[in-house]
């Protein structure tokens, strides 16, 4: 008989320890409100998700059919858009300078004349380095058109030469590579950078709310309490991290129409450790500063390091060897892995098994340091009581 | 009004001094940060990324050369082999490797034939920057490979090998990346990162220094002796001096490692980047004390600078071209500061553009500090008077 009615008391403690989380406007507003804010703002920017037609000058010094042709050609690509069409090269490198454009390509004078008698011809594109992802477009775009212009000489070449059409295509490229995006099929930037940040968002909102709830309370004097206490309040600092993974995984992926899905249990899977594993580190971290507001100030800056340490933008490989190890001591890390093989890829469960193990230990040293440090040192009985009732 | 500033000044040093962790946010821990960016990029361009090979033309000779070329590429590294759709699925859904290359049953027998045979590259595009990375290896090992047997084969028809170049490829495009040749990451990312990550602590800074007096209640004793509006915002200078010297200082010593002993020359002018860095870090410092002066509230102001100053690089157009966003997602990230900042220092350090180009960033930049300082210093005359708001948390 005694079981249940200690049943009853820990779901009354976690629902006080809830209570106290919303009436606290500086938690809710970091737990609830903040969660929701990003999911809306962050992946605002990234809307178009990939740069298309990115502006570009084409340098013509050469007046022929096949300069046109070029040119037509380069103004047909999704890919970039001429903007500016002059004669001097000057003109196109200023605007590039003022970022006007992002790149050009020159076309030389007697260009014609120089293909014609099969010299060795060159358009060179200047792309500009300092913005690769536009650069990479600006690359692209000219190579693939001028490409398609090259590859039509060639192939009238060839069949002068008495190849049929077949085997002068095949003789052109006896071995092509055909590129397969995979789990984000349109190569979509917001699809790469919100899927993963999403994680970070969850994080360093959680964390910093929960911190300045456990700073409050160890600046009023009521942080000390008994295990069920704490564990009650852990689970209710849970309690808005679950809503708010999966409104991320549920319905924030789906809104922006993102990689999603693969695996939405394996998600949740994730969701029930990653969770525990950042509230146990709020707390933490909340109990160590032991002043309300010095979390935020504290753990702001952190969300840029974090992100280039979560891998996804940045090959790990790339990383230092001892950072490579230091990187999991955030539970971000390992989150983001899980979540982009679960939900992006798709992988089954088993895929990510050393990811939510760690996560589940991150959590459980987490607590169990919780439950040490937070002891009441008696005769704290009534400071739970007082506190949920102030 | 100088009176003022100092005595505000030498106020700040005796409160710091005696808190080690308010010390801490505008000392070493900025530095640390700075040197933590500079080390994750300290490779400056990854390399042996790991793909596996899913060859169903088994020992064919080609088939052999071409994954001998894929590992002697410095890009990349053949970790495993996928012997079929189910291994090669399971190593790219586990993200053990970040692309697969397959070669087709037949491979070496159709180009011998004279057919022509296509490689597959699956590739993980959820992480986009190994994936452009491995793609643009791939695809020029495939392409050397290529351009080989097409040697072969022309030369075996009698074409003579200097015709042969000329020949395959009429029309050649030569691209060139002008101002960063390799795509070096360090270059790119941690010369923008470490103002971006000053940006958030120079706008926290501000926000925490002034919020700070209204939280302890101990804004009447810091304005004591402060007369009318003019005095208000001497102090506001004396207060934000120390944080300003500090953390423009870091930032500097990250840019000058980074320019200096890391060998990422800059094309245009250091000091006129320091120069912007000093506004950059001066608009953050006062944003971060009007945030404090208009909200009352030290916890408000510190989520209002973290609002605005976490994202600041994400939205800034240095990854994602601010010419591809939507109308008004563009009109936000014009309106931060960082978004110009980041600008000038790629136009000076990378493009070696005029410094004449950028002046109107600078003075913008100055500007938008005195209307923010002038807020703040408004915020806390009127918090002056409103001494019952004080100590809200």
């Amino acid at each position: 008989m005694a079981a249940p009615a200690r049943e009853e008391g820990f779901v009354r403690l976690w629902l006080a320890a809830l209570a106290q989380l919303l009436r606290d406007q500086g938690a809710a507003l970091l737990l609830l409100g903040a969660p929701v804010l990003y999911g809306f703002f962050y992946p605002w920017f990234y809307a178009p998700q990939v740069a298309q037609r990115v502006p570009v000058a084409v340098v013509v010094q050469d007046a022929s059919s096949l300069s046109r042709q070029m040119l037509r050609f380069a103004q047909a690509s999704p890919r970039i858009a001429p903007v500016l069409v002059t004669g001097d090269e000057r003109e196109a490198r200023q605007a590039l300078l003022a970022g006007d454009v992002q790149g050009y390509a020159l076309i030389a004078p007697d260009f014609k004349r120089d293909v014609l008698r099969a010299a060795q011809v060159v358009v060179p594109v200047y792309a500009n380095g300092a913005y690769p992802l536009a650069a990479k477009q600006v690359q692209y775009g000219f190579a693939e058109a001028f490409g398609t212009v090259s590859a039509g000489v060639e192939l009238r070449r060839l069949q002068a030469a008495g190849q049929s059409a077949t085997q002068a295509a095949a003789s052109r490229a006896p071995v092509s590579l055909q590129s397969v995006a995979l789990f984000n099929p349109t190569e979509g930037y917001g699809s790469f950078v919100v899927a993963a940040v999403a994680i970070l968002i969850l994080q360093q909102t959680l964390l910093m709310g929960g911190a300045l709830l456990v700073g409050s309370w160890r600046e009023q004097g009521v942080a000390q309490a008994d295990a069920r206490t704490w564990l009650a309040r852990l689970l209710a600092l849970c309690t808005p991290g679950w809503l708010a993974g999966l409104f991320y995984f549920g319905w924030i992926f789906v809104w922006q129409d993102y990689p999603r899905g693969g695996n939405p249990l394996g998600a949740l899977a994730l969701l029930a450790v990653f969770t525990p594993a950042v509230a146990g580190l709020a707390c933490l971290l909340g109990w160590w500063l032991a002043e309300r507001e010095r979390a935020l100030q504290v753990a702001m800056f952190t969300s840029i390091p974090l992100a280039f340490l979560g891998g996804f933008t940045w090959p790990a490989e790339a990383l230092p060897e001892l950072l490579q190890w230091l990187r999991w001591l955030s539970p971000s890390t390992a989150g983001i892995e899980a979540s982009l093989r679960l939900n992006q890829a798709g992988a089954p469960v088993e895929a990510v098994l050393p990811q939510l193990a760690w996560l589940a230990l991150l959590a459980l040293v987490g607590w169990s340091a919780m439950l040490v440090l937070g002891r009441r040192r008696g005769g704290g009985a009534f400071e739970a009581k007082s506190a949920s009732s102030a | 009004m100088s009176a003022a500033f100092a005595a505000s000044l030498r106020r700040e040093w005796r409160l710091l001094r005696a808190r080690p962790r308010d010390w801490a946010m505008v000392s070493w821990v900025p530095l640390l940060a700075i040197a933590l960016m500079c080390w994750i990029f300290s490779a400056g361009q990854p390399l042996r990324l790991p793909i596996a090979v899913w060859n169903e033309d088994g020992g064919s000779p080609l088939a052999r050369q071409l994954v001998r070329m894929l590992d002697a590429t410095p890009g990349l590294r053949v970790q495993a082999e996928a012997l079929n759709r189910g291994e090669a699925q399971a190593l790219l859904q586990r993200m053990q490797v970040y692309g697969v290359v397959h070669i087709p049953p037949g491979f070496t027998h159709d180009v011998k034939r004279g057919a022509s045979a296509t490689v597959t590259l699956l590739h993980n595009a959820q992480l986009a920057t190994a994936s452009s990375l491995v793609q643009r290896d791939v695809r020029q090992v495939v392409g050397t490979l290529s351009a080989g047997v097409q040697m072969q084969a022309a030369a075996k028809r009698g074409t003579p090998a200097q015709v042969l170049a000329v020949r395959l490829e009429p029309i050649r495009t030569q691209l060139v990346a002008l101002f960063n040749v390799s795509t070096n990451y360090e270059q790119f990312l941690a010369t923008t990162l470490v103002p971006a990550l000053v940006h958030i602590l120079a706008m926290t800074a501000g926000a925490w220094s002034v919020g700070r007096e209204l939280r302890d209640r101990t804004l009447g004793q810091w304005l004591e002796r402060v007369g009318g509006a003019g005095g208000v915002l001497a102090a506001l200078l004396g207060k934000l001096a120390i944080p300003m010297v500090l953390l423009w200082g870091s930032a500097l010593a990250g840019l000058v490692y980074l320019s200096q002993l890391r060998g990422w020359a800059v094309a245009g002018s250091l000091p006129w980047i320091a120069c912007a860095l000093a506004a950059l870090v001066a608009v953050s410092l006062a944003a971060g004390a009007a945030l404090a002066g208009i909200t009352l509230s030290l916890r408000k102001a510190m989520s209002g600078a973290g609002l605005l100053s976490a994202p600041a690089f994400a939205f800034s157009g240095v990854g994602f071209p601010l010419l591809a966003m939507s109308g008004g997602a563009r009109t936000w990230a014009e309106a931060m500061p960082y978004t110009h900042y980041a600008r000038l220092q790629l136009q000076q350090w990378q493009m070696g553009a005029p410094v004449a180009q950028s002046l109107p960033v600078v003075a913008g930049l100055l500007l938008a500090t005195l209307v923010l300082l002038a807020l703040a210093s408004a915020g806390l005359a009127r918090a002056r008077r409103l001494p019952q708001r004080w100590g809200a948390r």
